[in-house]
């Protein structure tokens, strides 16, 4: 690493709230369409912590410690919120979100780079990896976040979220209504990516608990065709007979 | 006998679930009780001995008292394996 870092110190407007972030790179390049000029008191403060994260994983640069670690501390300082984070890429269509949920290499970013092939401009890429939720006045919405994953695939809005589905990889397309102890342990897997820091996960089972009485939840095997996206749209927009 | 600090019963929409109350822990897979294990759970935590537990069973259930000690004894064994017991 070369000279110091240029940490730049800014407000931003993330999931409704105001949040001041310390940063650099990457991360204060992909926060930059949340640039805020409010002078409300910020609800969230973020420093820059990449030290701490570079040490334990000596093989990740900088900018992606900062990265990870930013993000940590913004889900984490969300569930103070009504809010937390679900490890999802979350797409909106006809102004609700739909949120497609699965462990690492499923395939949730190729379901709904389905879903853009399938109904193109009608779909919005909300956030390819780490939706906010949060519960404003009883209803639940996802957010587009800085923090989106591999790629900068998101975008600065909220939508009601319409369900949330559990992706697994099959042969034929098929989708039912998921609950108990199964839909738990997968939804709780899914809430928190932290490996370092620590989420708070009595706090993660207390939203998760209002979050799946308000919000329906889907186990969806797919495929890659055209009719995958075409059935989980039908079935969780409430299309489906 | 008795449960390791750290960790606290909370419902998830019907389900009872172990979680952490450590930040620093991590969930080792999701560990979730049924009806059954949510009271012996809650009897060790008021430090019920092995006798206590196969007690709560029987005042809650219609079984003999051999089928509630196996049951004590498979539940306890569970939390051995999974760490959460002081030795």
């Amino acid at each position: 690493m070369t000279g110091v870092l240029d940490l730049q110190k800014n407000l931003y407007r993330v999931a409704d709230l105001t949040v001041e972030m310390e940063t650099f790179g990457r991360t204060l390049a992909q926060a930059q369409p949340y640039r805020t000029d409010s002078s409300s008191p910020a609800d969230i403060v973020i420093r820059s912590a990449w030290q701490g994260l570079k040490e334990k994983q000596p093989h990740l640069s900088p900018e992606e410690c900062e990265y990870l670690t930013t993000g940590w501390s913004f889900y984490n300082q969300l569930l103070d919120f009504d809010g937390m984070m679900l490890h999802a890429s979350a797409v909106v269509m006809d102004g609700r979100a739909y949120l497609f949920s699965a462990p690492c290499g499923t395939g949730k970013s190729t379901h709904t780079s389905i879903w853009q092939r399938v109904f193109g401009d009608k779909v919005i890429m909300l956030n390819d990896d780490k939706p906010a939720l949060r519960r404003i006045d009883g209803t639940w919405y996802a957010y587009g976040t800085p923090w989106s994953g591999k790629y900068d695939y998101n975008t600065n809005m909220r939508a009601p979220i319409a369900g949330i589905c559990l992706l697994a990889r099959g042969t034929v397309n098929k989708i039912a209504p998921f609950g108990g102890v199964p839909a738990v342990c997968a939804l709780m897997e899914q809430t928190s990516r932290s490996r370092n820091g620590g989420p708070n996960w009595a706090k993660i089972a207390a939203q998760l608990d209002v979050l799946m009485r308000d919000v329906p939840v889907w186990l969806m095997e797919c495929n890659m065709d055209d009719e995958a996206a075409i059935l989980s749209h039908k079935v969780m927009s409430g299309k489906a007979e | 006998m008795k449960l390791k600090n750290g960790f606290v019963l909370r419902e998830v929409a019907g389900s009872t679930v172990v979680v952490p109350t450590d930040a620093a822990l991590n969930l080792n897979g999701m560990i979730t009780l049924n009806e059954t294990g949510k009271i012996l759970w809650t009897a060790l935590t008021d430090g019920a001995d092995t006798d206590a537990l196969v007690a709560a069973l029987l005042a809650k259930y219609e079984v003999d008292e051999a089928t509630a000690r196996e049951g004590v004894n498979a539940f306890v064994d569970g939390l051995r394996k999974h760490g959460f017991l002081e030795e």
